[in-house]
């Protein structure tokens, strides 16, 4: 390359390094005059979380049985892969519960492993997002901070489950009872056969309780 | 008396950049030997972020190693949550429905995405344009909010298990993803105008953190690094998974090895990824998005190894089985980990600044290398 | 045609930008006003000063740091605001209207802050260095003449002091670097110095041009003697590659990308000032801001015929081109990237210094032709 050649180029090197950085200059321009600040004011302003957002937990409350959906089958306690949840049933089988459910968000992965495996649709994610917290202790969520209308859900879902397991018990003291006294008559029967006519009375007055609950545990 | 000449040497200055420095991308710390301005050797210190993750996940059965995966590459970590998806599935033999497939091939395209306008951002920030960054993550936020909408998070986002996809595309994602697509070409070609072309810009990634084919091949180098070394291997081409040989897509290739090389591969490769997506929602078929894997999910002993290309490279997983709930060892070939070991090979001799852009070049996520 | 598609700007925000440009508007009017108002009952203040030099030199000198001072915590939330809206966010928005009282409340804050010196540092080193750099700063806005009789001292080697006393500032940013005791600070110290040095030859030489055109070494002698035209517009040939070249070579006096090494937070953590807190910190970042309304000064002077302009005011002038020149620099500094320290140094002299060299010869011939 001749000096010549060499002089061309820093020459054209120059005007060539100018035209970059102006049309740079020029993105940016048309970025500072022509363009929308897409800046959100958050603490202001709070972003639109779309609908299937996985923000805060919660246990919905069934309107109708007045009750909350959980039954306390744990299986979302066994699905989850950092032991986030813990529960203490009330009861169990169709009628069981739950009077303490507790996450400890501060574990939390939000890996939504938990809501898919809930067979009763007894919990989901909201769109609460703000969890950050000054105290270890306020990252675990209770029953009452996850249920839906708090409080007060809690204890109508208790009433409202003990209520039906009182029931449940009742009848199937009642069932005990009548199968015990059913099997004394049927032992009396065997005693006696004087006795058949008096004993043959007894269960068939008392065979109108267990059907009252129809649904007997499984 | 003769006048001897001694040799004036001064001690190397010893420098710890990070693991506590901006542009370290993570916890990473390389012990740098300096002699003036210029790098004599380097070590990098790795591990500050080591939670034990393959550890722990041998305690816990196969389904739920998935959200872990998300804090391996926590960029793109729909395509850590596809490397395992995938190893569960060949080990307990899971076929995948039609339309899972596809779904898991689009939300990997966009994550790549992101991906990839985060190293685009960082690494202009390395280089000094601050201005990139935040012009790339504002098409990146576009981009997480899609993924908001399909999966309910925003950077963890856990959504592609072993047997598919959980849930369908939400309303409207299809054409919402497309108006993206369709303006984000135009701020690809800014991008370009404000980058690409700058003198300063090619003065220092040009020549710069030089890999040769050869020396990418020994240390095991992978994905755009790789591909801007002349090595046209990409495991989405050479092993296609899910449907991506049905896709119509280009490998970009530079064979330069420096920089720049490494940044054009990334920025060609999100116009292949729009390209990608594109076809995805076209020839997306109805049906289930999920197989069906058993509540008890034992798979039978053996064991398997999955290959993904993720944004940053080959990621792949082995798992091994013993028939029981739990997997009996689970590891991660991540692309970084291997990126990194060039750093001692290709720093002597380059300035301070250099180290900087050649460890952006990388684009190393520090997640995936400590696991 | 892409412009328009991504992102296009809402109607508020456009608003926002008319409402910036009516109060512009109002300000240079009310500038324009500035002669009618009654000066001359100042006449027996002026006069009290006039007879008492010590005091009238202390007054100014108050009244110019005072004034710096201010006018950077002003410049310092403008440069904000301007990379803000370049950069697609809205800058600081939550003290005063627009966030304009946010610079007032980091001052206050960096004022409360704990005076932290590091426990390895050459403590009296450390200190000193701050004021180092500052005080040169200060007193080389001395000769700039804001406006024909608004000059802190008059001095007929203006030019001379100004780039002499700049140069200075180095010893406090070594100063800073070395007494810091952090590897960091310590190669940011070196590069600082490095590129002062190096960039101060072109700088010099570019000025020398001038000053032959001009024949005078008195700043304000030679904005009088561009009162017909402006430099740049008299020799177009010389002086706008002159005024490209001194552009460059400010920038890298001033520190700012693409010549801001010394303080590369990308490379160095934050250079020289990496250890620095509180009131020290806030010392060298007004430093670093007077030195942009320093050099966008003597540019504005060199280059723009200072304080010469229809309708306006002088003043009004000479503020309204070093505002545009500093936006230059801020719009510069915000596009481009960094060059690394070999780079930067072979542009300076394997660039910069020839051309300059070159462009002074041709001055020289085109003032004895």
């Amino acid at each position: 390359m001749s000096a010549t050649d060499r002089k061309v180029n820093v020459l054209l090197d120059i005007l060539i390094s100018l035209r970059s950085f102006l049309k740079g200059m020029w993105v940016t321009a048309t970025n500072l005059v022509a363009r929308e600040k897409v800046t959100l004011q958050y603490p202001y302003e709070k972003p639109q979380v779309s609908p299937r957002y996985r923000g805060l937990f919660y246990l919905p409350f069934n309107e109708k049985e007045q009750r909350l959906n959980c039954t306390g089958c744990t299986l979302c306690e066994q699905a989850c892969p950092t032991k986030v949840i813990s529960m203490t049933k009330l009861g169990a089988g169709k009628h069981g519960g739950v009077s303490e459910f507790n996450m400890d968000l501060g574990r939390c992965m939000f890996c939504n492993l938990c809501i898919e495996a809930c067979p009763f649709d007894a919990i989901y994610m909201g769109s609460a997002y703000e969890l950050a917290s000054y105290d270890r202790d306020a990252s675990v969520f209770r029953i009452e901070d996850l249920a839906q209308g708090g409080k007060r859900s809690v204890e109508i879902n208790i009433k409202t489950i003990s209520e039906a397991l009182a029931e449940e018990e009742k009848a199937k003291a009642a069932k005990a009872k009548a199968a015990a006294e059913a099997k004394s008559a049927a032992d009396a029967k065997a005693a006696s056969a004087a006795e058949e006519r008096q004993a043959a009375e007894k269960p068939a007055a008392s065979e109108p309780a267990p059907s009252a609950s129809p649904e007997s545990p499984a | 008396m003769t006048l001897t000449t001694t040799e004036i040497t001064s001690p190397g200055m010893t420098l710890n950049m990070g693991p506590q420095h901006p542009s370290t991308h993570g916890v990473l710390r390389l012990v740098v030997e300096l002699d003036g301005e210029i790098i004599q050797s380097c070590r990098p210190v790795i591990g500050y972020l080591h939670r034990g993750l393959e550890k722990m996940m041998e305690a816990r059965p196969y389904r739920h190693n998935v959200p872990f995966t998300d804090r391996l590459d926590y960029l793109a970590s729909l395509n850590s949550n596809l490397a395992i998806a995938q190893a569960i599935e060949r080990i307990g033999n899971v076929t995948v429905p039609e339309r899972g497939q596809y779904l898991r091939v689009l939300l990997c395209e966009i994550n790549r995405l992101a991906s990839h306008l985060v190293f685009l951002g960082t690494f202009a920030t390395d280089l000094g344009a601050t201005t990139v960054f935040l012009y790339s993550f504002r098409e990146r936020e576009r981009i997480l909010d899609l993924l908001e909408a399909m999966t309910g998070a925003r950077l963890t986002y856990n959504w592609i298990r072993a047997g598919g996809v959980p849930t369908d595309l939400p309303e409207g994602f299809g054409e919402r993803l497309t108006a993206f697509l369709d303006e984000f070409q135009f701020a690809l070609d800014e991008y370009d105008r404000l980058l690409t072309g700058n003198r300063i810009f090619r003065a220092r990634c040009e020549g710069i953190g030089v890999i040769s084919r050869e020396m990418a091949v020994a240390y095991g180098a992978s994905g755009p690094v790789a591909r801007g070394s002349g090595i046209a291997y990409d495991i989405r081409k050479v092993a296609p998974y899910d449907v991506y040989d049905r896709m119509e897509f280009d490998v970009p290739v530079y064979t330069e090895g420096d920089c720049m090389a490494r940044y054009r591969v990334r920025v060609e490769e999100m116009r292949q990824s729009a390209r990608i997506i594109r076809q995805c929602l076209r020839e997306m078929p109805e049906g289930e998005t999920m197989a069906k894997l058993p509540k008890i999910f034992k798979p039978p002993p053996g064991e398997a190894y999955s290959r993904t290309e993720s944004p940053r490279g080959e990621l792949s997983c082995y798992l091994s089985s013993d028939g029981s709930m739990n997997p009996t060892r689970v590891h991660f070939r991540a692309p970084s980990f291997f990126h990194l070991g060039l750093l001692p090979a290709m720093l002597p001799g380059v300035k301070v600044a250099d180290v900087i852009a050649i460890l952006g070049s990388l684009d190393t996520v520090l997640g995936e290398v400590d696991r | 045609m892409s412009m328009q598609r991504l992102h296009p700007r809402s109607a508020s925000q456009a608003r926002e930008i008319l409402i910036g440009v009516v109060i512009a508007a109002l300000i240079l009017a009310a500038l324009s006003a500035t002669p009618l108002l009654p000066w001359h009952l100042l006449d027996p203040i002026r006069a009290y000063f006039y007879e008492r030099p010590l005091l009238n030199n202390l007054a100014k000198a108050v009244l110019l740091v005072s004034f710096m001072a201010v006018q950077c915590l002003f410049l310092i939330w403008m440069e904000r605001k301007f990379a803000g809206w370049l950069q697609a966010r809205l800058g600081p928005m939550h003290v005063g209207w627009k966030g304009v009282l946010q610079t007032f409340a980091d001052a206050i804050k960096l004022l409360l802050k704990e005076d932290i010196i590091p426990a390895l540092a050459d403590k009296p080193m450390f200190r000193l260095a701050p004021y180092l750099v500052f005080v040169p700063a200060m007193l080389t806005l001395m000769v700039l003449p804001f406006s024909p009789n608004l000059v802190g001292f008059d001095y007929h080697l203006g030019a001379l002091f100004a780039l002499s006393i700049s140069t200075t500032g180095a010893l406090g940013i070594l100063a800073a670097g070395w007494g810091a005791n952090n590897k960091y600070s310590v190669l940011g110290g070196m590069r600082a110095v490095a590129q002062l040095l190096s960039y101060e030859i072109p700088m010099i030489l570019i000025v020398l041009c001038v000053v032959t055109l001009k024949n005078t070494m008195s700043l304000t002698q030679i904005v009088e003697r561009q009162a017909g035209l402006w430099n740049i517009v008299a020799h177009p040939l010389l002086m706008i590659p002159g005024a490209l070249i001194f552009f460059s070579c400010a920038l890298a006096e001033v520190y700012r990308a693409p010549f801001d090494l010394p303080e590369a937070e990308s490379e160095l953590v934050s250079g020289f000032h990496t250890e620095y807190s509180g009131m020290r910190f806030a010392i060298f970042y007004i430093a670093e801001f007077a030195n942009n309304v320093f050099t966008a000064g003597f540019a504005a002077i060199l280059f723009f015929g200072g304080w010469h302009g229809p309708v306006l005011p002088p003043i009004a002038w000479f503020t309204l081109k070093t505002l545009l020149l500093i936006f230059l620099m801020m719009w510069v500094r915000w596009t481009l990237p960094r060059l690394r320290i070999d780079q930067m140094m072979s542009f300076c002299w394997k660039l910069l210094v020839p051309a300059s060299l070159i462009l002074f010869c041709l001055t020289a011939l085109s003032v004895v032709w």
